[in-house]
């Protein structure tokens, strides 16, 4: 949303700087994107009237005198058709920059030429595209004669050095009322502690009547048509007003520039016509959207004598085109406006081409209405409009101004109303809230008085009683937000300034340490000295990778609204994408790596917990690489690097060849991984990769990886250590044997009690079945 | 070996019989053809897992039991100046124990939530068009990577419900990752990391909060730092804020140069109310934000990608 400073000061009477206003806007109101700076972007801009104008032979170019306020006429060449003698026009003199290129990297500045190499001109007559006013090229601007005359700055004569507030609609989503100028400088008067007077016409006491109202005061009564309203189900459309207004030219423009136009067009929409200038106007003054159809027209689509305009939903597969030409197939979900049956219009997204607008319309009918916010959030997800009206529909717009911006707008037309027709069935009642100051200040942590808190509300709108020790706080109509005793709490502690509250530290002593976090850590420490480079990889993985390393897609939760098949399953194990990253590595080229992964997986088979949500587990994964050859086996080496956690961890594990067919051991090699086990529970696997996911990944040969769950590792862990103070006496000792390592160590351990072994070497002689394992001993006694 | 020759001589053979859809009339061509293609597609990936079979039954077995290779030297780590540890994660660690120093509990947030805890528990209406602001994905079972470690508030709420019995407040962090369906560029990730608390008792305040978020970045950044806010809205805090702090001039920063850390406000009475707090009798406070962010302007670092990307170039740095 954009807000003009120049028209929030129009409402509010602003003593302080335009840079202090804005950081106050900003730490007391909304988020203020950005501030566009439009203070010399009328600069040498010129009120002129033009004195003489002669068509140029056998162009369609006029040579014009124009009359600057300076002594002599100035000449320039215009192309425009509606040039003529007498008129007030706007001229860019030279060295003015074009304002509607203002924006652009190189802005366009005006300068002197000659044109059809004979004819000075000296700057330029704009049209009000050119002033960034409008948005079709037809003709020059005409000013008023009665607002300006030659020489005038054009910038004085509409008040356009100006800042312009862009801000972050996301900050408030829950306040439709700042979507308007008014409501705007209404909390802008609030910070800075002043009472803020809201126009007459936003409070007129019919608003709280019921039902049908027939609009019969100054002599408006109901004469040529017969308009009813029906709305079977109000909750999705509380209040519908409408008015039908005869006008005379309803797709005219106003002959002069208009200070109307430039408002709107600094809000950031166009001028169009008359009536859908009035239209936006009001909506960017007060937040209301309102929408003009051609009443002829919606009656005639009925076929009905008497024009019926009803508020439903629509029927699935319902279709309607819409101003823009757009065929779309309705939901069940969206709200219609439609003429008898015949949906003529999307509610608060767009009407309908079937009633719209053109210049034979006689008669226009104006709605102002609200709708449901879930209802339009869906019709804007679904159709993809992002108007400003349905910006301003789906923050939840208060049922009670409808009526008056109506009224507004049929007196700022002009036209003649025939009639106004108000359904209205259950008025809102604000919600009354009862607070003490005590409660205020003790939640914030302030010591603000009751009379300062009762100013600061009455300033924004609030109804104040005072009953006893309570405050019994009545919100005005627009605002839709207020329930609770916290939001006004909220209020007191936002317009005085969150920034005003003293900090303090409620202090207590130290909590305990997370055990994960912990374990994490240890193992981050260990793996990285140990030359290991921890990373991290995306939680969601391709159904292509799932297969690559032979995980059932199956077994993944499955994302409806991935971002691209890359991302779309929940992996099951870290593997895969270490081995991603391993190719990336081995491509760089690193040539010697180890990298590990700690975080979280799920597999479906894991089902859900007591809380009815996946079982989740953490995992540490590792792989070590070597692109260069390397005539070792990588399985003993990424052995060593799990060894070490255990032993840190003084866990008692044991490694035996790799039978599992679980998830996370798919790509592992059987006949080189062996499944890790502490006592009879499944840790993990470490062990090399297939050839085949290796020339899937296209990795190098040297590669061994492993992944351990640290659920468990946790629950076994200790910190206790059984130092040998006592290393004196110790002996090599060599076993000849066909039998595995493992087979061996057992008879060894049994033949050496009370000692601690270690592994030396594996020897096996060319064609030989035995092998010679070599232990070292060391004597604990 | 047989067996993938045996299929490349059928995929030959099919191969073959494209002549034949000549002689037949025209309107049965296009079935032929069909069907012709969906055989060798199925001959091609027979092959494709026969050789992949074959491939794996190369592999020599080992001695998995054992502690190095036949005839091979024992094997040994790298050394430690190639070993690195993610900035990501050892400025989470950092972030923890100020927190935990300060006397808040440590509970890691889920990757994998449901609608109860994203939103409903946290006081957005059905439906409500904030549910939409986050960006969420959505498995199949409508089960939610979560958005933002919020998700964890409910939770933790009610683990440490019985603190207030006691007459201790309730205070925890809860660290994860999250994740929103947003493009990828320098400054956005769909993958990132954030840290949430939760504070109750019955007599805290909003001076608290601000004073437990500036102790913070105090501790975190290492200076005095000058804080600002500015209102907010989220549906489980009321009020809510933004919170900032004035960029050091340590780390390049202007006067005036505010950054917007994190989210805050008051628990909602209606969050309380679902985790079995009395709100007429405790009210706390809660926030959320960023770790990737604090890390970045820790570092100096432009592009938040690079966390995620696994590329030793840019983590053996650190």
């Amino acid at each position: 949303m954009k807000i003009s400073l120049n028209w929030l000061k129009q409402y509010i009477d602003i003593k302080i700087p335009d840079e202090e206003l804005i950081r106050l806007i900003g730490s007391r109101l909304v988020e203020v994107e950005g501030v566009i700076d439009e203070t010399h972007k009328y600069d040498n801009i010129y009120v002129v009237r033009v004195e003489k104008a002669e068509k140029i032979p056998d162009t369609h170019l006029t040579l014009c005198q124009i009359n600057n306020g300076g002594p002599e006429l100035v000449q320039v060449v215009c192309g425009a058709p509606n040039v003529r003698e007498g008129m007030l026009a706007v001229w860019l003199a030279p060295g003015a920059i074009v304002p509607a290129s203002a924006h652009e990297d190189a802005p366009f500045v005006i300068g002197k030429r000659k044109m059809l190499d004979k004819y000075e001109s000296s700057g330029m007559l704009a049209g009000a595209d050119e002033l960034d006013f409008d948005d079709k090229h037809e003709k020059i601007a005409e000013i008023d004669p009665e607002i300006a005359k030659p020489g005038d700055l054009l910038a004085d004569i509409f008040n356009l050095n100006d800042l312009i507030l862009e801000i972050e609609n996301k900050s408030l989503t829950h306040r439709p009322d700042c979507f308007g100028i008014i409501g705007f400088a209404r909390e802008v008067a609030g910070i800075l502690g002043q009472e803020f007077k809201d126009p007459e016409f936003l409070f007129e006491e019919r608003v709280f009547e019921r039902g049908f109202l027939k609009y019969a005061e100054n002599g408006l009564k109901s004469r040529d048509c017969n308009l009813t309203i029906s709305i079977p189900d109000t909750t999705i459309c509380p209040r519908y007003t409408a008015a039908v207004i005869r006008v005379a030219e309803a797709t005219e423009k106003s002959k002069y520039l208009s200070k109307m136009q430039i408002l709107i067009a600094k809000s950031g929409t166009f001028t169009h016509s008359k009536i859908v200038d009035v239209t936006n106007y009001l909506m960017y003054l007060t937040g209301q959207p309102l929408h003009a159809f051609d009443y002829d027209k919606f009656a005639s689509v009925s076929g009905r004598e008497n024009p019926e305009i009803v508020v439903r939903l629509a029927r699935e597969g319902e279709k309607l085109t819409l101003l823009d030409d757009t065929e779309v197939t309705l939901n069940a979900s969206d709200i219609v406006i439609a003429s008898g049956d015949t949906p003529v219009a999307l509610a608060g997204a767009m009407g309908g081409k079937s009633t719209m607008i053109d210049e034979n319309t006689k008669n226009v009918l104006l709605e102002s209405a609200t709708f449901s916010l879930y209802n339009l959030r869906k019709t804007q997800m679904a159709h993809g409009i992002f108007s400003e009206a349905i910006t301003r529909f789906t923050k939840g717009l208060s049922a009670g101004g409808t009526f008056n911006v109506l009224a507004e707008a049929v007196k700022e037309i002009g036209g003649k109303p025939l009639e106004v027709r108000d359904y209205y069935p259950s008025p809102i009642r604000p919600s009354v809230v009862k607070i003490t100051t005590d409660e205020i200040n003790s939640l914030l942590g302030t010591k603000y008085s009751t009379d300062l808190i009762i100013k600061t509300l009455q300033n924004v709108g609030f109804s104040i009683k005072v009953k006893g020790n309570a405050l019994e706080i009545i919100p005005s109509y627009w605002r839709t937000d207020i329930h609770i005793k916290e939001d006004i709490i909220e209020e007191v502690g936002r317009l005085l300034g969150y920034d005003n509250i003293e900090p303090t530290l409620p202090l207590h002593g130290t909590a305990n340490k997370n055990q994960m976090f912990e374990l994490k850590r240890g193992l981050r420490n260990l793996l990285s000295k140990y030359g290991a480079s921890e990373v991290l990889t995306y939680s969601f993985i391709s159904e292509r990778l799932l297969k690559k390393v032979g995980q059932a897609p199956s077994n993944s939760y499955k994302i409806v609204n991935s971002i691209s098949p890359e991302l779309q399953y929940v992996r099951q194990s870290i593997i895969p994408n270490l081995l991603e990253k391993t190719f990336l590595n081995e491509k760089l080229p690193v040539n010697q790596f180890a990298i590990y992964e700690m975080n979280k997986v799920y597999q479906k088979e894991w089902g859900l917990n007591q809380e009815n949500v996946p079982e989740e587990k953490t995992n540490l994964a590792f792989i070590i690489a070597d692109r260069k050859y390397n005539n070792k086996t990588a399985f003993y080496q990424a052995k060593k690097y799990v060894a070490a956690i255990f032993s840190k961890y003084n866990i008692n594990a044991t490694f035996v060849p790799l039978k599992e067919s679980t998830p996370e051991s798919k790509p592992y090699e059987k006949k080189r991984s062996a499944a890790i086990y502490i006592g009879e529970e499944y840790l993990g696997v470490v062990g090399e990769f297939k050839n085949s996911v290796k020339s899937e990944f296209k990795l190098a040969d040297y590669l061994a990886g492993f992944e351990i769950n640290l659920d468990l590792l946790m629950k076994h862990l200790s910190h206790s250590r059984k130092i040998n103070y006592n290393k004196t006496r110790s002996e090599d000792l060599t076993v000849t044997s066909e039998k595995t390592y493992a087979e061996v160590l057992a008879q060894v351990e049994k033949d050496y009690p009370d000692t601690e072994i270690s592994p030396v070497s594996v020897y096996q002689a060319d064609n030989q079945p035995t092998k010679n394992y070599t232990f070292h001993i060391v004597y604990k006694s | 070996m047989d067996n993938i020759e045996n299929l490349k001589a059928e995929l030959k053979k099919l191969n073959s019989e494209a002549a034949k859809v000549r002689d037949l009339p025209p309107e049965k061509r296009a079935d032929f053809g069909r069907e012709l293609n969906a055989k060798k597609q199925a001959i091609i990936a027979a092959i494709c897992e026969a050789e992949k079979a074959a491939l794996d039954t190369e592999a020599e077995p080992i001695d998995v039991t054992a502690w190095c290779g036949v005839n091979e030297p024992m094997p040994e780590f790298y050394p430690a100046e190639l070993g690195s540890k993610h900035p990501l994660m050892t400025e989470l660690d950092r972030v923890i124990d100020i927190y935990q120093m300060m006397g808040f509990d440590v509970v890691e947030s889920r990757q994998l939530d449901d609608e109860y805890h994203m939103f409903d528990s946290l006081n957005f209406a059905k439906e409500h068009p904030a549910r939409d602001g986050y960006d969420t994905f959505r498995t199949e079972e409508g089960l939610i990577p979560p958005a933002h470690t919020s998700t964890m508030q409910h939770r933790v709420l009610k683990q440490f419900k019985d603190n207030l019995a006691a007459g201790k407040p309730i205070a925890a962090v809860m660290p994860g990752r999250v994740f929103r369906n947003e493009d990828v560029d320098a400054t956005h990730e769909h993958t990132f990391y954030q840290c949430e608390g939760v504070y109750v008792s019955e007599d805290c305040t909003m001076g608290d909060m601000l004073g437990i978020l500036r102790e913070f970045f105090e501790k975190y950044y290492e200076q005095k730092l000058n804080i600002r806010t500015q209102p907010g809205y989220f549906p489980f805090t009321e009020p809510s804020l933004e919170f900032m702090i004035e960029k050091p001039k340590s780390l390049g920063g202007k006067k005036g140069d505010f950054l917007e850390m994190l989210g805050c406000g008051m628990i909602h009475p209606n969050v309380l109310k679902m985790a079995g707090i009395d709100p007429t009798r405790y009210h706390g406070f809660a926030w959320g934000g960023g770790i990737d962010r604090l890390v970045m302007l820790r570092y100096g670092l432009n592009d938040i990608r690079y966390f995620e990307s696994g590329n030793l170039n840019f983590l053996r740095e650190f």
